[in-house]
Parts: structure tokens; sequence; C-alpha cells
């Protein structure tokens, strides 16, 4: 899971935030000290409809 | 006159938060328990080392806004964290080290603590835990 710091008082507001050891997480996520990143998913391939050959 | 003292002021983080601007007492106590020892044939008490039992107090400003003490605090009751205090602010060094307390337990937080005429305080304490030292720079 990748943390966004969301307070001054951890860090620089925006930048990625790398829990150590020990850190309790979901303190952070419930006291609005970090947030959730979300992840872009991945694109999906452009579809290549290939066209089944008839054959006559 | 002392050779050397140091003016109070360290810098305080509970939980990775930075809350120096909200502490005006810390106390970290590194302790190892005396399991006594003494047998038959000694004429004074003897101990040796049993666990080590740590211990950080600290008096902070009680503050509901967003991202201060409550918000800190609340969430990590009846549960583990890290705390670290490091004498002065500046880089870590041999001069300046950083203590941190890995895994210490919050049991209790006078989420009220109001008196008339007061700022209102939390006095808190953090057991347990491993101390480490960090005398390097970032």
């Amino acid at each position: 899971m990748i943390y966004t710091i969301a307070s001054s008082k951890l860090g620089i507001v925006g930048d990625p935030y790398i829990p150590a050891a020990g850190i309790n997480v979901e303190a952070l996520l419930s006291g609005g000290f970090i947030v959730k990143q979300s992840t872009p998913k991945p694109k999906k391939p452009a579809k290549t409809s290939t066209e089944p050959n008839e054959e006559n | 006159m002392a050779s050397s003292t140091y003016l109070s002021n360290p810098v305080l983080t509970i939980n990775s938060v930075d809350l120096t601007d909200m502490c005006t007492a810390a106390t970290l106590t590194y302790l190892v328990e005396a399991l006594e020892d003494t047998a038959f044939g000694t004429n004074s008490r003897s101990y040796t080392a049993g666990l080590v039992n740590n211990e950080v107090t600290l008096t902070m400003y009680a503050s509901f806004a967003a991202t201060e003490t409550y918000a800190t605090l609340f969430n990590l009751v009846g549960a583990k964290t890290n705390v670290t205090l490091t004498p002065a602010s500046g880089a870590e060094s041999a001069t300046n080290p950083k203590f941190i307390l890995t895994g210490c337990y919050l049991e209790s937080l006078p989420v009220i603590n109001a008196s008339l005429g007061t700022l209102s305080t939390y006095d808190i304490v953090f057991q347990g835990g491993a101390l480490t030292l960090d005398v390097t720079a970032p």
C-alpha cells in the first residue's frame, strides 16, 4: 500500500510516506495524517479485433 | 560550575508525528529490572539484570485541532507505536543522539483534563518497547 503525507507534522504534504517498522499506520490514517494513495490501474491494451476468416 | 550542561529543548515524535511544539515535559527512562540474587554467605544484597522495562512520560498541551495531540494520541490508546526523543534540534550525532523507543504501549489518555484558568494538558505514559540510539545524520 502506498501512502501520501497529509499533515505538515509528519513531513512535506504530498510526499509519499513510507512507514518505519513499528509505526501504527491505522492511527495515522484515522487521525488524518496520511491518506491512501490510489494506484492507477494499468491501461487495458487496445482491443485488436480480428475478424474471423470466413472460408467460403 | 558544571563543565558541560544542556538546556532542555528536545525534539519529540510520536508515531512519526512531530509534536515538539505541544510538549512541555518529557522523561525517557531506560530501566533494566533488578532481580535479587543474594545468597547465604554474603553480607550485602546483590542484584542481576532482569527484563528491560522502558518508559516515556510526557506532558502535552491538549488540542482537538486537526492533526494535533488528540488526533495523534486517541487512536494509539491500547496500541503500540514508536516514540523518539532527541536532546536538541539538528542532525543526530554522538553528542545529539536520537533515542528511539520502538513498540511502546499507551494505556490511557485523559481526553478531558480541565481546570479553571489553565491550559488543558495531557499527562501520558508510554510503557515498554525496545530502546535504540541513532547517532547518524539522515
